[in-house]
């Protein structure tokens, strides 16, 4: 894993402010399509997830990290399985202190 | 030496009798770093990034100053990677999202090595451990390494490290006239003081000024105001304007019936 550069938290909106860069999601897995998969974000919008590691059943929740390349959509290097139980509510919060009031203890 | 405790490591403190116990009591006390007496150590969570910036006080003993305070124990949670066993640590490099850190876990028992053996590449897990620095370098010594099994523990981590950024910072502007913990409570607190200890009145006079309200005033509040508001003798609160003023804490704007709070709230 690339170390040189810190992965910034994001939720569907903000996945678009860091296009290019490196970023990390946590999705819920709605469906498995071929080498992409389509996940829920935080903030409840769909999505895609292109790359390898695609062993993560639906509906389980799975962090994503890789590069940012399209408005809903990552090219993952990473995808961790964090099982079933995950409160996306409070992720979803955490993506917007870190981005926002708090943006300097994390970037 | 002691019969190994395998109860997660809390008890490994007790054994080794290096460390007061209350120091492993590190999630509550991750934020309430409130008491910084010599007497209690001080576990803070923070995130790398934040270790990376931390102001180095002392290259000889390591002394790090993060928003105010120096913690005496860290905790992080990140990624391992480049896991290396050797005789007498294990080491490894911590990722966290917000930078990188590298980490040595010193083995002299079975109790520290099996602990170490579950820890693989890739994993998430929780260390305490103290930060140091060498040559330059910054790295941690970890006293305990466990891995996450409960993944809202990421979020938990981050929202630690805000929470006690916050906390820590919000410490550091406060004026030091009692210990810390009390300064929240007579911040709120209603003027009963009719005993008018100086100390009391002077906090909540420097709390009148540091409320958003006032600092967002380009030439801050008038001595009137300050004696309407909280109802004391107008010499009282001249006297504590004359203190703040002296030691930095608010400074006088356009005559000296004005005074504004010189820290940025």
């Amino acid at each position: 894993m690339d170390t040189s550069s810190p992965t910034v938290f994001v939720n569907g909106e903000l996945l678009k402010l860091y296009m290019g860069r490196r970023v990390r999601t946590v999705v819920q897995v709605i469906r498995n399509e071929g080498g992409a998969v389509v996940g829920q974000s935080t903030d409840n919008q769909q999505l895609t997830v292109k790359g390898p590691n695609q062993s993560v059943p639906v509906m389980h929740f799975m962090e994503v990290i890789g590069v940012a390349d399209g408005p809903q959509s990552i090219r993952a290097e990473i995808c961790t399985d964090f099982g079933s139980n995950f409160d996306m509510a409070s992720y979803n919060g955490l993506c917007k202190l870190a981005n926002g009031q708090f943006k300097n203890l994390f970037l | 030496m002691y019969a190994n405790h395998y109860d997660g490591g809390a008890s490994h403190f007790h054994g080794g009798g290096f460390m007061p116990s209350q120091a492993t009591q590190t999630p509550d006390q991750a934020g309430s770093s409130k008491t910084r007496s010599s007497t209690t150590s001080t576990t803070v969570p923070l995130t790398i990034k934040q270790i990376t910036e931390a102001f180095h006080l002392n290259d000889e003993r390591a002394d790090f100053l993060i928003d105010g305070v120096e913690p005496s124990l860290v905790k992080l949670l990140g990624r391992v990677l480049n896991k290396a066993e050797r005789v007498t640590d294990v080491s490894f490099l911590l990722d966290d999202g917000t930078g990188s850190i590298e980490v040595t876990r010193w083995v002299s028992d079975s109790f520290d090595t099996d602990e170490m053996t579950k820890i693989e590449n890739g994993m998430y897990v929780v260390l305490i451990g103290k930060l140091k620095a060498f040559q330059g370098k910054r790295h941690i010594g970890a006293h305990a390494v466990r891995p996450v099994q409960d993944f809202n523990q990421i979020t938990l981590h981050f929202m630690e490290c805000i929470h006690a950024h916050l906390d820590n910072s919000r410490k550091a502007t406060a004026v030091p006239a009692t210990t810390s913990a009390m300064n929240d409570m007579r911040a709120y607190q209603t003027l009963n003081v009719g005993t008018g200890a100086s100390g009391d009145i002077r906090e909540v006079v420097l709390s009148v000024f540091q409320e958003p309200a006032s600092l967002a005033r380009e030439n801050g509040l008038h001595v009137n105001e300050i004696i309407r508001r909280l109802g004391l003798q107008e010499q009282k609160i001249r006297e504590a304007i004359e203190y703040h003023v002296e030691v930095g804490n608010i400074y006088s704007t356009i005559d000296d019936d004005h005074y504004k709070s010189a820290c940025n709230g």
